[in-house]
């Protein structure tokens, strides 16, 4: 440990820690652009230039690592630091378009924040600015902006050291550099948006949520993506009950401060698609007055008549939350008469080295954790299939699996054919399936954006969703619709989600002990007995490890720049 | 004074092993090898040699910092820094041309010394002719085995790779040299780490400039003591290479010890002024880099380190060149930020926006564009230019531009004042 003043307050940090570090730990602020924790340190944008008594130069807080007995003194006490930070502020800002009226930064922009303490109200810089290229496409998704950029290069060190893909280069000298890919290498790397995310101007923007609604207009709704079995925590940027971007929201546990594009863009294509999304209830008596109780009320027959002859069996999902698994659980154990339950797979490609789960469903664990619990064990759904074709089956109840976006590029669940032989299929789901297209009383949903709910990731990381968007009045949340068919069937009041939540907590035991009320908005928590699991399981990449290992392990790093340990 | 690296200068096949050898060359070598390798780092301390690169830097001191017991995983290098890219500075070039053994003897002791198991040289990529006869000369050396497995006969091994560089003045930078020995972009490292302790590929380098380690050989042959008994005081030893440029009727590198005067290699080595008639206005000691000295300071000006630092310059890498009255300071000014803002690498923000703002402004006065508080304005990007990046080429970039500005402020007055030069267009 080691111990040095800074701003007159006497800090004690771990030795290795820069002055940076230790003073954003004590909520002392030093600007910078450049210096990212997750990456290592460029040092190259000097905003962060402090006075440390005894040196005989201004010292950059990102990289100088503080000593015993240290005296810093930051902007905020020393009128030298502050004038080699505003000394910066306008280097950076004479060769800047100034665009910020049809800028995408504009709002979450570091330049903007540190303008309103560092800035001058004129320049002194009457030349002619320097100009480049506005819009050069580095890749699918990425749009580069030279005159905003300010050459931090966060964007190359992220390509370089975290999705270890290297596309991202400095070229030209001086002024000219720019950030750029090399010929027939484009920026395509199932990370690549985390560039834009890394920014901290508006140099790159997200092609999908460029000039979009400013950010200020945003409310940032924070949830969990469910694109995996990663479950990474997540922003949901919305505007007018609309997603307008997904942004990574830190959490240490489960993806630090990434996510892949596939989970960032299902902004995009919950937006595209939502004119097919399924709408109304069906299957109901004709002319009903209320046709969510009268779809509700055929359902509940047909299962009844069903599980009398022992002819009904679930299709659940690893997409529906812990929730709508426990009642799930409750219907198929209690009115249907134990019921087998199925849980069907939804994988694609291989687990990677940083983030991405070729499990594509954010609940498998929990799903299982539940069903298990509440003795109906999940079963594969081959067998559902095999049993569908020998015509043994009357009912089934399905939830799933379009739950959170479209689902056109899944293989079916099960083959169209085989569901030709029930006499009743009563679907819960927000996009269409071969289910829904084949359902008999069709239940439409709400997607993960639009309901508060629980998963667990692959890890037995649990954390929730919650309800960004209001949903219209043409779908419902399945734990509502689950409750109501429970109730009919039951003719007992069917419990609500806090008091689902507070019987998985005593009928779960993963469950013991989770705090429900505060896993909202947090980095979730760990499920009773999973911390073993959790550490094997943190985010790795390879440079991931390196940065874990600590530098001074690693004797040569690919491009020879380390930050020292002393 | 006896001329010791440029005594074959005009010498027929100087550049080859047998006329070194002829001259007592690898004597010195022989000799070192039969010391311990901390000895000869002593004996260079004690001759008192600075770093001829630039920054006068105490080699033997340099060399000290280096593990005594390499991690046989990391281990030592030395690289020599031959980018000599500095405007005004082309004596380097003369070494690997006229006496590449002695670069080659030097490198050999100095690796003994830092127990280095392999020395790069690289070289700046212009330097075409100088590379090939270099390149010829490690050659033969292996050959005669005086590099690679077991340097003569004893238990000493070093490799020695030469390595052109692709042509950017920041690759003379020691960190910027590295990253681009290693392949990469060559942009200056922060500090610290330092080169001894994590340098090229991450192992322990020692960097030093041509000129230095040309001349160790003839330190441990002669002995340290021959050394400083050259030169203005103990600080300042030897002798040192000169070169000459500018307005004077011989330009070229001129050896001379340590602390001649300025117009003792004007008049005496350089052949005068280059139009007799003409006076002296300006000289810049140390290259480009440097502040410019009025023809008043130049007056009794002593080349040494120490004097030229008391004069409000440096000798810097001792590119000495004269200008005389027919110069049109602001011109020179306007050439000189073009330099730099053409050769900053970009990395840092104050070198990258600084160095072209600061041509822009001299440029606009000196097409008549220019605002008297554009002279407080030049003042100020300057100030905050220096101190604050990674590298030193921010402070190269600054220092001239205020110097100018200090010592010809009236030449940037006239150009606002009246849209043209001071000095009459002849």
């Amino acid at each position: 440990m080691v111990t040095f003043t800074i701003d007159g307050r006497e800090l004690t940090v771990p030795a290795g820690t820069t002055i940076l570090q230790a003073a954003h730990a004590h909520d002392i602020r030093i600007p910078h652009y450049c210096y990212h924790p997750g990456l290592s340190i460029a040092g190259n944008c000097r905003i962060c230039l402090v006075d440390v008594e005894k040196f005989p130069k201004p010292a950059i807080a990102c990289n100088t690592f503080v000593s015993e007995g240290m005296v810093v003194h930051t902007q905020e006490e020393s009128e030298k630091a502050r004038d080699w930070q505003r000394a910066m502020m306008e280097f950076l800002l004479i060769n800047h378009p100034l665009d910020c009226p049809i800028c995408d930064q504009a709002g979450e922009c570091k330049l903007q924040d540190y303008s309103y303490k560092l800035g001058a109200p004129t320049t002194r810089f009457v030349e002619e600015k320097e100009h480049g290229p506005k819009r050069r496409e580095l890749g699918p998704h990425v749009v580069f902006d030279w005159e905003r950029c300010i050459k931090c290069t966060r964007c190359i060190r992220f390509c370089d050291e975290v999705s270890g893909t290297s596309e991202l280069d400095m070229f030209l000298r001086g002024v000219h550099e720019e950030i750029g890919v090399f010929p027939g290498r484009p920026l395509d790397n199932p990370y690549s948006g985390n560039v834009v995310d890394i920014c901290p101007v508006g140099a790159l923007t997200l092609r999908e949520s460029r000039f979009a609604p400013r950010v200020y207009f945003l409310s940032d709704v924070p949830s969990t993506c469910g694109a995996c079995a990663r479950g990474c925590s997540v922003n949901l940027g919305t505007y007018r009950n609309e997603i307008v971007r997904i942004n990574p929201r830190e959490n240490q546990a489960v993806n630090r401060w990434w996510m892949c594009d596939e989970g960032r863009l299902q902004a995009a294509r919950l937006a595209r698609t939502g004119a097919r999304r399924l709408s109304g209830p069906r299957g109901g008596r004709e002319g009903a007055a209320d046709p969510w109780r009268a779809a509700t009320a055929a359902a509940a027959d047909a299962l009844a008549g069903a599980a009398r002859a022992g002819r009904v069996r679930v299709l659940a999902s690893s997409r529906a939350s812990v929730e709508e698994c426990y009642l799930l659980a409750k219907l198929a154990a209690g009115p249907l008469r134990g019921a087998p339950l199925h849980l069907p797979a939804h994988e694609r490609g291989e687990d990677d080295a940083l983030l991405i789960r070729k499990d594509r469903t954010p609940n498998r664990v929990g799903a299982e954790a539940v069903f298990d619990a509440l003795n109906v064990p999940a079963r594969p759904a081959e067998e559902l299939e095999r049993t569908l074709v020998s015509g043994n089956l009357s009912a089934l109840l399905a939830i799933g699996p379009g739950m959170l976006g479209p689902i056109d590029d899944e293989p079916p669940v099960v083959s169209p054919d085989s569901l030709a032989s029930l006499e009743t299929l009563v679907v819960l789901d927000a996009f269409p399936s071969v289910l829904s297209e084949a359902a008999h009383v069709l239940l439409p949903t709400t997607t993960f954006a639009e309901s508060a709910g629980t998963w667990v990731n692959f890890a037995g990381r649990v954390q929730a969703t919650a309800r960004a968007l209001t949903p219209n009045e043409e779908c419902r949340p399945a734990v509502m619709l689950l409750s109501d068919l429970l109730e009919r069937l039951t003719g007992e009041p069917a419990p609500g989600r806090e008091a689902i939540q507070e019987r998985l907590s005593e009928e779960v035991p993963a469950f013991a002990g989770i705090a429900w009320a505060e896993l909202p908005a947090s980095s979730g928590q760990q499920l009773a007995g999973s911390d073993e699991q959790a550490a094997a399981c943190a985010p790795t990449g390879a440079a991931l490890k390196m940065l874990d290992a600590g530098w001074e392990k690693v004797p040569d790093s690919p491009r020879g720049k380390p930050p020292w340990v002393w | 004074m006896e001329k010791i690296l440029t005594r074959n200068v005009g010498v027929k096949g100087s550049h080859t092993l047998d006329v070194y050898r002829a001259g007592g060359g690898y004597r010195a070598l022989k000799k070192a090898l039969e010391m311990e390798p901390d000895a000869v780092t002593d004996a260079v301390k004690a001759s008192g040699l600075r770093g001829r690169g630039g920054a006068g830097f105490p080699t033997g001191v340099k060399w000290s910092f280096m593990p005594k017991q390499p991690d046989p995983a990391r281990e030592s290098y030395l690289v020599c820094n031959a980018d000599e890219s500095e405007p005004g500075t082309f004596k380097d070039r003369l070494i690997m041309e006229v006496e590449p053994h002695a670069l080659i003897e030097g490198c050999l002791i100095a690796a003994y010394a830092i127990r280095a198991s392999t020395v790069f040289i690289y070289i700046r990529g212009e330097y075409v002719r100088p590379s090939r006869i270099l390149e010829g000369a490690v050659r033969e050396a292996y050959q005669a085995g005086l590099i690679g497995k077991n340097v003569l006969g004893t238990s000493f091994s070093c490799e020695m790779i030469v390595h052109r560089g692709a042509g950017a003045y920041i690759c003379g930078e020691e960190s910027a040299l590295m990253d681009s020995l290693e392949g990469g972009r060559g942009n200056p490292r922060n500090k610290p780490p330092f080169p001894a302790q994590y340098g090229v590929f991450g192992h322990p380098t020692t960097v030093n400039n041509v000129e230095t380690i040309a001349y160790v050989p003839w330190i441990i042959d002669r002995g340290p003591e021959w050394f400083a008994s050259i030169g203005t005081n103990e600080r300042n030893t030897g002798p040192k290479l000169y070169c000459m440029s500018g307005h004077i009727r011989n330009p070229g590198v001129y050896e001379a010890p340590t602390g001649v005067e300025l117009w003792d290699l004007i008049d005496n080595y350089a052949g005068g002024m280059a139009r007799p008639g003409r006076k002296l206005k300006a000289c810049i000691p140390g290259g480009s880099s440097v502040p410019v000295l009025t023809a008043a300071q130049c007056e009794g000006l002593v080349m040494d380190f120490d004097s030229v630092a008391a004069a409000g310059s440096m000798i810097g890498s001792s590119g000495v060149m004269i200008m005389d009255e027919s110069t049109d300071m602001v011109l020179v000014a306007e050439r000189t930020a073009h330099f730099y803002a053409h050769e900053s690498c970009g990395q840092c923000t104050p070198c990258r926006e600084g160095t072209g703002w600061l041509e822009k402004i001299i440029r606009r006065i000196r097409m008549g564009q220019g605002r008297m508080e554009d002279l407080e304005l030049l003042e100020s990007v300057a100030g905050n230019m220096m101190g604050t990046s990674i590298c030193a080429l921010s402070d190269a970039a600054a220092m001239p531009v205020l110097g100018f500005i200090e010592k010809f402020r009236n030449e940037f007055v006239h150009y606002i004042e009246h849209r043209r030069s001071i000095v009459a267009s002849g």
